[in-house]
């Protein structure tokens, strides 16, 4: 669907920010950007949506060289929700907020009505169409900016950093809804600092270091090297770096904790059960 | 007598419901406080109050105390608070004052009157202590979000405070800047005694240095104790248990289901130490 082909960008007096960069982004794709601030993570999704545009290299959307496209033509493919939702917000409603970019496409009021209908409700906040959005609580803001994408019908949806600041809860709740809206098609390229939710969630994982890409691949692939994560200024997931102190104990090496405590608790057992049938 | 006590505390925002609703706690001097809760529990308006910005900057109503090194926090002037507490705000952007990244270190202290060369032998300190050094003469406008946060971390720790607060400190940090600010905030509870107050909603980054933590629901002191105590309770009352970290979930899971009982977790490695000893007694047992 989309394709960086050695994507240079730097700023006029500054060392580059991105150097050769090439990738592909493909149609249901479930895909993470990690790496250490400054990394050029944000960088590279601003050049994906054309709010850059790359000093060196190509971008392609759906085979088309995207240099004439804007910010705003991409806008209808692309979703994109900034690491700071609550600055984006200027309308008096939720809905009306959603309502926005299909305005400027010229959609019917039918059509609009329909479409502020189903991505409201694919956030939970169908019950919150009249509020005001400064007024809602941090996670429903984060979730109004997504709906807001979501009304534009994107094929790629973007989020930059959306966990950060996010209680547990809602974490949980935008991970679930991230996963289905990509069971249902859309592919979705999440910025995260949270090696957890890099673990769990995405197929796919790109790593940034020092503007250029380190690693592209399998997040399972990702996660089985310990230096070269420690050498990109990434975290182990607790239950990887678990299991993996407890390989000489044939524990199998796992970045789900749910999977290390099933193997576990068998383990630990059998242990339990042979400290009771000695004191019998 | 404690760093920070609240004692029926009560405070709403100007013509908004109660934010906090008769909070008592203690937190003594040298401890290192995590403050934790779903959003829009409290926890901001908390340390707010204990820099005196509620409702000194802020307004709105209140009713009952808040202590801070023994002073009254809503009739003592926030710039003498601001002697004894440090306090690295959510919003931290909005915390940037100065051009460059050496005049946003020295703001603090110029206003404290210190001469210059002391100014610089701190300002050197503090940007050495947040890995910030050789950044001096950088625009602060050209940091990323991570350097910005850790460059207000190092104003506040210039002006050498004897309680630091930090309203979620990390949360524009890399994972490996998140460990090292909180490797860095335990060093100075340990090696300095100062206290540290935060709101961290990311549990296993602070297990490995917190030693008292205090879960607040809809402005309610919910529960106050040790890490062990209060991540224990969550789980038996399945109260915020999302955000017990997937460290201690473990360890609560393996106790459950197999009737061990293990010694406190606080990193990784803990773990695997305690689990290998079982492991291990286990396989010396059935052979």
């Amino acid at each position: 669907m989309l394709e960086l082909k050695n994507v240079s960008f730097g700023y006029k007096s500054q060392l580059s920010v991105l150097s050769n960069v090439s990738l592909r982004i493909n149609s249901g794709d479930f895909l993470a950007v990690i790496g250490r601030n400054g990394s050029g993570k944000t960088t590279l999704t601003r050049i994906i949506m054309a709010l850059k545009k790359p000093s060196k290299g190509e971008v392609l959307f759906d085979g088309q060289n995207a240099k004439k496209y804007s910010a705003a033509d991409m806008a209808r493919h692309i979703g994109y929700v900034f690491q700071n939702p609550d600055r984006q917000f200027f309308r008096e409603t939720a809905a009306q907020e959603v309502a926005y970019g299909p305005e400027q496409l010229g959609y019917t009021t039918a059509q609009i009505a329909d479409f502020v209908k189903d991505a409201l409700s694919a956030t939970g906040l169908s019950h919150l169409a009249d509020a005001y959005p400064q007024a809602l609580s941090k996670g429903e803001k984060q979730r109004l900016a997504i709906a807001s994408a979501l009304a534009m019908q994107p094929k790629l949806l973007i989020l930059d950093e959306p966990t950060s600041g996010q209680d547990a809860l809602e974490k949980q709740r935008l991970m679930k809804l991230l996963v289905k809206l990509n069971q249902d098609g859309m592919a979705i390229l999440l910025i995260t600092h949270d090696m957890d939710l890099a673990a769990a969630y995405p197929q796919r994982a790109i790593v940034m270091n020092n503007g250029t890409k380190a690693f592209d691949g399998k997040v399972s692939e990702l996660f089985s090297n310990a230096h070269q994560l420690s050498k990109w200024g990434l975290t182990e997931p607790a239950a990887l770096k678990i299991s993996r102190g407890l390989i000489s104990f044939g524990v199998e090496q796992t970045t789900s904790a749910n999977e290390l405590s099933h193997h576990l608790i068998k383990l630990l057992g059998r242990t339990t059960h042979a400290d009771a049938s000695t004191a019998n | 007598m404690p760093a920070i006590a609240l004692e029926n505390f009560n405070y709403a925002y100007p013509n908004c419901d109660k934010t906090l609703d008769n909070i008592s706690l203690s937190i003594a001097k040298g401890s290192f406080t995590v403050l934790l809760g779903p959003s829009g529990a409290g926890k901001t308006t908390l340390c707010l109050a204990v820099a005196g910005a509620v409702p000194q900057y802020f307004g709105g109503s209140l009713s009952g105390t808040v202590l801070v090194d023994g002073k009254p926090a809503k009739d003592t002037p926030m710039s003498e608070l601001a002697q004894s507490v440090g306090i690295v705000l959510q919003d931290y952007e909005t915390q940037l004052v100065a051009m460059t990244v050496e005049e946003e270190a020295a703001f603090g202290l110029e206003n404290l009157g210190l001469s210059r060369s002391q100014i610089n032998l701190r300002v050197k300190e503090a940007l050495k202590k947040v890995g910030l050094a050789g950044f001096e003469k950088r625009e602060v406008t050209a940091l990323s979000g991570g350097q910005k946060q850790r460059l207000v971390v190092a104003g506040v720790l210039a002006a050498a405070p004897k309680i630091l607060v930090l309203d979620e400190p990390a949360s524009a940090l890399d994972p490996e800047g998140t460990t090292e600010l909180y490797q860095l905030l335990g060093d100075l509870n340990k090696q300095y005694g100062i206290t540290i107050l935060a709101v961290e909603h990311q549990l296993g980054d602070v297990l490995p240095h917190a030693d008292n933590f205090i879960l607040l629901e809809n402005g309610k002191n919910i529960q106050t104790g040790s890490p062990e105590q209060v991540l224990s309770y969550m789980r038996k009352e399945q109260h915020f248990a999302e955000a017990i970290p997937p460290l201690y979930q473990l360890k609560l899971t393996l106790e459950e289901k197999t009737g061990i009982s293990f010694s406190s977790w606080r990193c990784e490695c803990d773990a695997i130490a305690e689990i290998s000893k079982c492991l291990q007694k286990g396989v010396y047992l059935s052979a």
